[in-house]
C-alpha cells in the first residue's frame, strides 16, 4: 500500500527546503547519479555498473554514495554556495528500520562557514521547512562536543585516551570486548555506539561536535586539539546529518586520498566487494574555505512525519523488493 | 564460531562461559566508521539481560541448543522433577532459577524445555493456560457486576484477582506471564 500522505509530506518538505535556500541565494545544482570515480571511503560499499558502447568501449561507473564529488568540483569553479537534493547509493546497507540502500541527500555548501557557523543554518533550516510541529522541535537543540559527551555517558577522558592503551583499559572497564590488534577508531566506537550513541537526549536536535582526528575524513583539523572540525547532528537517536569545516590543504587532500585509497583496496580484494576508483586530481582542486552538511532526507521526513521505520515512507523500499519474486 | 554480522534474534551465544539468547539486533553503521551490530542478549537461566556492541566482522562462540518434551512430575521445595517423555529419564530443574513456576505449572502436563548440553535454559509455558478454579468465596449478592474481584486460588497454587462472577470449581483462562485473569473458560 502506498501512503499518499507520505508521498504529499515529502513533497512540501523539499519545496520548502528549496524555498530556504533559494530565498538566501544557494544556487540549487544537478549532478549524476554515475560516475568514474569516487571519494575513497573503506567503510562505504558501492553499487557498480558497466558503461558498454561498441564504438567507445566498456568503462565502470559507481552509483554515488554521495554527490560530494561533483558538488566540490562545482564550488572550486567557482559556484559560491551550492545546495542539491538527489538520490544517493550504498550497498551492503541494512534493510529496514533507518536504512535503504538508495535514499535521498540533501546536501549543501556555504561558502565562509565554518562547521560551527552551519549548526545554526542547520537548526533553522529545520525549523522554517519542517511540514508539522513535533515535540523535539519545540525544544533547544543541545550542542555537546564528543569530549563532554564521552566523560557524561560513559566517563572516558578523551585526552588520556589518545593513548591507545589507557582506551582500550577503558573500554574494558565498561565491560566491552576488545579483540587484540584493533585500531582506536574501532575501539573508540564500541564504546561510543554502546554508551554514548544510545544515552544522547531524544526530545531535541542534538548536535554532536568536534570528532576524533583518528576518525579519517575531509573536515579540517584543530590546530591545538586532536579534534575534527566535523558534527553529525541526532534527532531521536537517529543520525540525520553530518557536516564538515571542509579541508582546504591539496598535501592533506592526497594523502588522504592516497591512505583511503589503499585501505580500501586492500579491504576489497579480501571481501570481493567492487574496488572503485579514485581520481588524485581531485586534491588539486582550489577548495574555498566552506562548510559542508549532508542530511538524510527519508530519515528527516521520518522524525517529522512520525513512524519507527523508514520503510512506510519509501513507496518502494528496498525490503519490499526483495520479497518480490 | 560465528561473525557478529550473522548473529539473529534467537541465536544462542556463549558470553564468558555462560549462555545468552539474542533477544534483540539492530546494525550500526556510525558515521565514516565499521559496520557494527548492538545486541540485546538474555540470559534464560538468570534472566540478567546484556548490551553487546560487536564489530560484524568479530567472532561470536554460537552454541547449539535444542527444544525437548519433558512431563513435570512435582517438585520437592529446591528442585523441579521432569521426565524426558522420549526416553523416560528424569532430570532435576533448580527451582531458584526458574522462580515461581511451580504456581503456574500443572503436574503431570508436559513442557517444551530448551536445554544447552545438559543445562535447562528455559522451560517453555504457554503464554495463556486454563486453571481449575479451587477456592473462592461466593459472591455476595449484588457483588457480581462487572468491575468487582476477589481473591482466588487456583489448582497449583496461585493466588489471583477474578470477578465477582466466578465460582469454586469453575476453569478460567491466566496470563502466566503478568499471571492476571483473562476469562472465564467454559467446558
Amino acid at each position: 500500500m502506498i501512503d499518499f500522505k507520505a508521498q504529499k509530506a515529502r513533497a512540501e518538505l523539499y519545496r520548502n527546503i528549496r524555498s530556504f535556500f533559494s530565498d538566501r541565494n544557494y544556487l540549487e545544482v544537478f549532478t549524476p547519479s554515475l560516475s568514474p570515480s569516487l571519494i575513497p571511503e573503506p567503510t562505504i560499499k558501492v553499487f557498480s555498473t558497466l558503461f558498454k558502447n561498441e564504438f567507445v568501449g566498456e568503462k565502470e561507473f559507481y552509483l554515488i554514495p554521495s554527490p560530494e564529488i561533483f558538488m566540490k568540483e562545482m564550488i572550486a569553479s567557482g559556484s559560491g554556495s551550492i545546495f542539491q537534493i538527489s538520490s544517493c547509493f550504498r550497498n551492503s546497507e541494512q534493510l529496514g528500520d533507518v536504512h535503504n540502500p538508495e535514499f535521498t541527500m540533501l546536501e549543501y555548501y556555504t561558502m565562509g562557514f565554518s562547521d560551527k557557523d552551519s549548526i545554526s543554518l542547520t537548526h533553522e533550516m529545520i525549523k522554517e521547512t519542517a511540514i508539522s510541529s513535533p515535540q523535539w522541535l519545540k525544544n533547544d537543540p543541545l550542542v555537546i562536543t564528543m569530549e563532554e559527551a564521552m566523560k557524561e555517558y560513559a566517563g572516558v577522558d578523551l585526552i588520556k585516551a589518545q593513548d591507545y592503551g589507557y582506551l582500550k583499559s577503558e573500554a574494558e572497564r565498561l565491560n566491552l570486548y576488545v579483540p587484540d590488534k584493533e585500531s582506536w577508531e574501532d575501539t573508540f566506537n564500541r564504546i561510543f555506539l554502546t554508551y554514548v550513541e544510545p544515552s544522547l537526549p531524544i526530545d531535541r536536535e542534538v548536535y554532536l561536535c568536534d570528532y576524533p582526528s583518528q576518525i579519517e575524513c575531509l573536515a579540517k583539523n584543530y590546530p591545538d586539539r586532536p579534534y575534527k572540525k566535523r558534527w553529525e547532528m541526532y534527532i531521536k537517536g537517529i543520525e540525520i546529518a553530518n557536516c564538515y569545516d571542509e579541508e582546504r590543504d591539496k598535501d592533506k587532500i592526497l594523502s588522504y586520498y592516497k591512505r583511503e585509497q589503499e585501505i580500501l583496496e586492500t579491504e576489497r580484494r579480501e571481501t570481493g566487494d567492487a574496488i572503485s576508483k579514485a581520481d588524485f586530481s581531485f586534491a588539486n582542486l582550489e577548495m574555498p574555505q566552506c562548510s559542508g552538511g549532508a542530511i538524510g532526507l527519508d530519515r528527516l521526513l521520518l522524525v517529522e512525519y512520525g513512524g519507527e521505520e523508514i520503510a512506510p515512507i519509501l513507496s518502494f523500499p528496498m525490503c519490499g523488493m526483495l520479497k518480490k519474486k | 564460531m560465528i561473525k557478529a554480522g550473522q548473529i539473529e534474534k534467537g541465536t544462542a551465544l556463549l558470553i564468558k562461559g555462560q549462555p545468552f539468547l539474542c533477544i534483540e539486533r539492530e546494525f550500526v553503521n556510525p558515521g565514516k566508521g565499521s559496520a557494527f551490530v548492538r545486541l540485546k542478549l538474555k540470559s534464560p537461566a538468570t534472566g540478567q539481560t546484556l548490551s553487546e556492541t560487536m564489530k560484524s566482522q568479530d567472532n561470536a562462540e554460537d552454541i547449539t541448543i535444542e527444544d525437548r518434551t519433558f512431563q513435570y512430575l512435582y517438585n520437592d521445595g529446591e528442585n523441579f522433577a521432569f521426565m524426558n517423555v522420549e526416553n523416560y529419564e528424569q532430570i532435576e530443574v533448580p527451582m531458584k532459577s526458574f522462580e515461581g513456576y511451580e504456581y503456574i505449572m500443572k503436574d503431570g502436563e508436559t513442557y517444551r524445555l530448551t536445554l544447552w548440553e545438559d543445562q535447562v535454559l528455559d522451560i517453555q509455558v504457554p503464554s495463556k493456560v486454563v486453571y481449575v478454579v479451587t477456592e473462592t468465596e461466593d459472591a455476595a449478592r449484588g457483588d457480581t457486576v462487572q468491575g468487582v474481584t476477589k481473591d482466588a486460588v487456583l489448582e497449583t497454587g496461585l493466588k489471583i484477582r477474578v470477578p465477582g462472577f466466578i465460582k469454586q470449581g469453575e476453569k478460567v483462562r491466566v496470563n502466566t506471564e503478568t499471571r492476571e485473569y483473562l476469562e472465564r473458560v467454559n467446558d
